[in-house]
C-alpha cells in the first residue's frame, strides 16, 4: 500500500532528524562541560554532564514530538484510514477530523504567501511526498494549495477532474453549505478532464471534506486516489463492448430490414400463419436489439456516463413511440396488453429514449413471466410531484426471499433461467435510468399471482427551474430546425 | 409523391444494408445514388445537390465524421439545402456523438430503423 511506503520513507527521515538532534545535544553538553570547568570551576559530574544532558534531551524530545511526530502521525493515520476505506469500497466515510486538525496544525498552507519557516517547509515536504492528491479550497472555492499528486491544471488553480453535471463537487458544496457545518463524501471512478493523450487518461476516486468554520481560510479538502490501473481496464472492456455491439447490430439491421421489406412486399401473398411467423422473427430481432442496448447502457452507467437529456415530455407520446413494438410482442406471445395513459397527465422531465427502454424492459418482463393468454396492464397517474407508471401482470410472481435482489446486476429470477431468455440487465438498467431521473422504481409481487412494477418521474413543472439552471449542455441539443435525435422513437 | 423527384445520396459500405435501403427508397419513388466509401461520398456530395444524405460512420477511406466535417466544418456549410441523416450502429462516446449531432438533422441507430421507418423519418424531415 502506498501509505505504508510513505510511512517507511518518513521513518527514515525521522531517524535522520533524531540522530542529528542527538549529535546536537552531545555537542552542547560538551561545550557546557568545557565552559563550566573553565569559567565556573565546576567539577561535579552531575552538574557538568548528567543534568544538562537530561534537560537538553527533554527539550529536544518535546520539540520533535510537538512539531513533527504528532501532527505527521495524525495525517498518516487519517490518510491510512481514508485509503483503506476507499480500497475496500466501504462507502462514504463520515468524518476525518484528525486530518483537518493535523493539516491545520501543520499550518503551512493557510497563508501561502507568508514567510516560509522551517515548519512550513517540512509540512509542504510531507504533503508533497504523499502518494495521494491533496487539494485545499478556501471559502471562495478557490484552490489555495494542491500537492504534486493532485489532478490540477492552469498552474494548480483548477481541478482537472471531470465530475458529471448532476453530481459535481460544486453542486455538492452548494447543497451542504446550505444546511451542514461539516460534511464529507466519496466519488468513485472520476475521469481526468483534460489529458494530452487519450490513452493515458487518469481515473480517480475522490474524497471531499467540507468544514464551515468562521474566518478560517480552509473550507474544503479534496483527497484523490489514482485508480487508473484499476479503471483503465474497464475502459478497454468498454471499447470491446462498443465494438461487439457494433458487430452484433450489423446482422440485426439486416435481419430486421429484410423482414420489413419482405413482409411488406409479400403482404398479399402470405397466409395468416406465415404473417405470424414474420412477426415472431421481427419480435425476436427487436428483443436482441433491446439486450444489446441494455448491455451498452449498463457499461455506460457503470462508468457514471449515463448521460441523460431531460426534457419536457408527455408520457403518452413516449409510449406512442414504442406502442406498436410492444403490441406486436404481446400479440406474438398471446398476451393481452391493456394500456391506460391519460392524455391529461402533467408533462414529465424525461429522456424519451431511456424511458422508452425502461417501459420496454418492464412490459417485456411482464410478457415473459406471465402465462399464455395473460393480461398485462400499463397504467399511469399523477401522485404529488410525480407521475407514476405501473406495469402489472398476472404471472408467476416473485418469491419474497428473492424480491430484494430483483434489481441487482445479472440477477435472473428463480424460474427465468429455465424458461426464458435474457441477460439479467433489464431491471438493473431500468433502476439506473429511473434514479437518474430523480424518480424511484419498486416492485410488489405475490408468488403465483403476478407482479406490479412501478416507477415515478418528476412532473416537469416541479423541476423546470433546476433543469434550466443546472444543465446548459442540453441547450446544444435543442435546435431551431426540425431535429430527430432519438432512435428509440422509431424502433420497429 | 413529390413532383420533382427527391434525391438521396446513400453512403453505406455494407452491401446488404445499402441494397436494402436503396430498394425501399426507390420503391417509394426517390432518386437514389449509392456509394460505398467516405471519399466517394464526399465527392458525390460536392458534385451534386441532394435533398438528403444517408451517412454511415464506420466507412472505408474516410469516416462519416470526417465527411461531415469537410462538408459542414470550419463555420461553412457546403450543403445548405441538404438534410443529413447519420445512420450508424456504432456506440460513440457521448461527446463525439453530441458534436456530430450538432452538424446533422438526425442521428439514428440502424438496428432500430427498418426501411419503412426510414421512409417515415425522411417524410417527417
Amino acid at each position: 500500500m502506498a501509505v505504508r511506503q510513505y510511512h517507511k520513507n518518513f521513518s527514515w527521515q525521522f531517524l535522520g532528524l533524531f540522530i542529528a538532534s542527538q549529535v546536537a545535544v552531545g555537542c552542547m553538553v560538551y561545550a557546557w562541560q568545557d565552559y563550566a570547568h573553565t569559567y565556573l570551576n565546576m567539577t561535579h559530574p552531575f552538574l557538568m554532564v548528567v543534568i544538562p544532558f537530561i534537560l537538553l534531551e527533554i527539550i529536544c524530545g518535546s520539540l520533535l514530538l510537538a512539531f513533527i511526530v504528532r501532527p505527521v502521525s495524525k495525517v498518516e493515520a487519517a490518510l491510512s484510514y481514508a485509503y483503506r476505506s476507499s480500497a475496500e469500497n466501504e462507502g462514504i466515510l463520515k468524518d476525518l477530523p484528525s486530518l483537518i486538525r493535523a493539516i491545520r496544525h501543520l499550518d503551512a498552507i493557510k497563508n501561502p504567501e507568508s514567510k516560509v519557516t522551517s515548519e512550513h517547509a517540512f509540512a509542504s515536504s510531507v504533503l508533497e511526498h504523499l502518494p495521494l492528491g491533496v487539494v485545499i479550497f478556501n471559502q471562495k472555492r478557490e484552490i489555495i494549495y494542491a500537492n504534486s499528486a493532485a489532478p490540477t491544471r492552469a498552474n494548480g488553480k483548477e481541478l482537472n477532474i471531470a465530475f458529471s453535471d448532476n453530481d459535481s463537487l460544486e453542486g455538492w458544496l452548494n447543497s451542504v453549505a446550505e444546511k451542514d457545518i461539516s460534511a464529507s463524501r466519496w466519488w468513485k471512478r472520476l475521469r481526468q478532464a483534460v489529458s494530452p493523450d487519450e490513452e493515458k487518461r487518469q481515473f480517480f476516486d475522490a474524497f471531499a471534506i467540507y468544514h464551515q468554520e468562521g474566518t478560517d481560510s480552509i473550507e474544503t479538502i479534496l483527497i484523490t486516489v489514482d485508480r487508473t490501473e484499476q479503471y483503465g481496464v474497464d475502459e478497454d472492456d468498454l471499447d470491446f463492448t462498443a465494438l461487439a455491439a457494433h458487430e452484433l447490430r450489423g446482422p440485426i439491421t439486416v435481419i430486421k430490414g429484410y423482414l420489413d421489406v419482405l413482409s411488406h412486399e409479400l403482404d398479399d401473398k402470405l397466409t395468416e400463419d406465415q404473417k405470424a411467423f414474420f412477426e415472431r422473427l421481427d419480435v425476436s430481432a427487436d428483443r436482441l436489439t433491446t439486450y444489446i442496448n441494455n448491455i451498452l447502457n449498463v457499461s455506460h452507467y457503470d462508468r457514471r456516463h449515463l448521460n441523460l437529456h431531460l426534457k419536457e415530455e408527455k408520457l403518452k407520446n413516449i409510449y406512442a413511440s414504442i406502442a406498436d413494438d410492444l403490441e406486436l410482442r404481446a400479440r406474438t406471445h398471446h398476451r393481452l396488453l391493456n394500456v391506460s395513459i391519460p392524455d391529461t397527465l402533467p408533462t414529465v422531465a424525461a429522456d424519451r429514449g431511456s424511458i422508452s427502454e425502461v417501459i420496454v424492459n418492464l412490459v417485456d418482463n411482464a410478457i415473459k413471466y406471465s402465462n399464455e393468454g395473460g393480461l398485462v396492464v400499463v397504467n399511469a397517474n399523477a401522485e404529488g410531484d410525480f407521475v407514476k407508471v405501473s406495469v402489472k401482470d398476472n404471472g408467476i410472481g416473485i418469491p419474497g426471499s428473492l424480491i430484494g435482489h430483483i434489481f441487482d446486476k445479472f440477477y435472473r429470477s428463480h424460474r427465468s433461467r429455465e424458461n426464458t431468455v435474457g441477460t439479467g440487465l433489464g431491471l438493473y438498467i431500468a433502476k439506473a435510468i429511473i434514479e437518474s431521473h430523480d424518480g424511484t422504481i419498486s416492485v410488489r409481487s405475490d408468488e403465483g399471482h403476478g407482479s406490479i412494477f412501478s416507477f415515478t418521474l418528476p412532473i416537469y413543472a416541479t423541476v423546470a427551474d433546476k433543469l434550466v439552471k443546472s444543465d446548459n449542455s442540453n441547450a446544444s441539443l435543442i435546435k431551431p430546425k426540425k431535429y430527430i435525435k432519438n432512435h428509440s422513437m422509431y424502433r420497429g | 409523391m413529390p413532383k420533382e423527384p427527391t434525391t438521396i445520396l446513400c453512403i453505406e459500405d455494407d452491401r446488404f444494408i445499402g441494397e436494402m435501403y436503396v430498394r425501399a427508397l426507390k420503391q417509394a419513388n426517390y432518386e437514389v445514388d449509392w456509394v460505398l466509401s467516405g471519399n466517394d461520398g464526399l465527392a458525390a456530395a460536392k458534385s451534386k445537390s441532394y435533398d438528403f444524405i444517408l451517412l454511415d460512420i464506420m466507412l472505408p477511406e474516410k469516416q462519416g465524421t470526417e465527411v461531415i466535417s469537410e462538408l459542414r466544418g470550419g463555420g461553412q456549410d457546403l450543403i445548405p439545402n441538404t438534410k443529413v441523416l447519420v445512420l450508424t450502429n456504432f456506440d460513440q462516446e457521448d461527446k463525439a456523438r453530441e458534436a456530430l449531432q450538432e452538424k446533422v438533422e438526425a442521428y439514428l441507430i440502424k438496428a432500430d430503423i427498418t426501411p419503412r421507418k426510414l421512409l417515415e423519418v425522411i417524410k417527417e424531415l
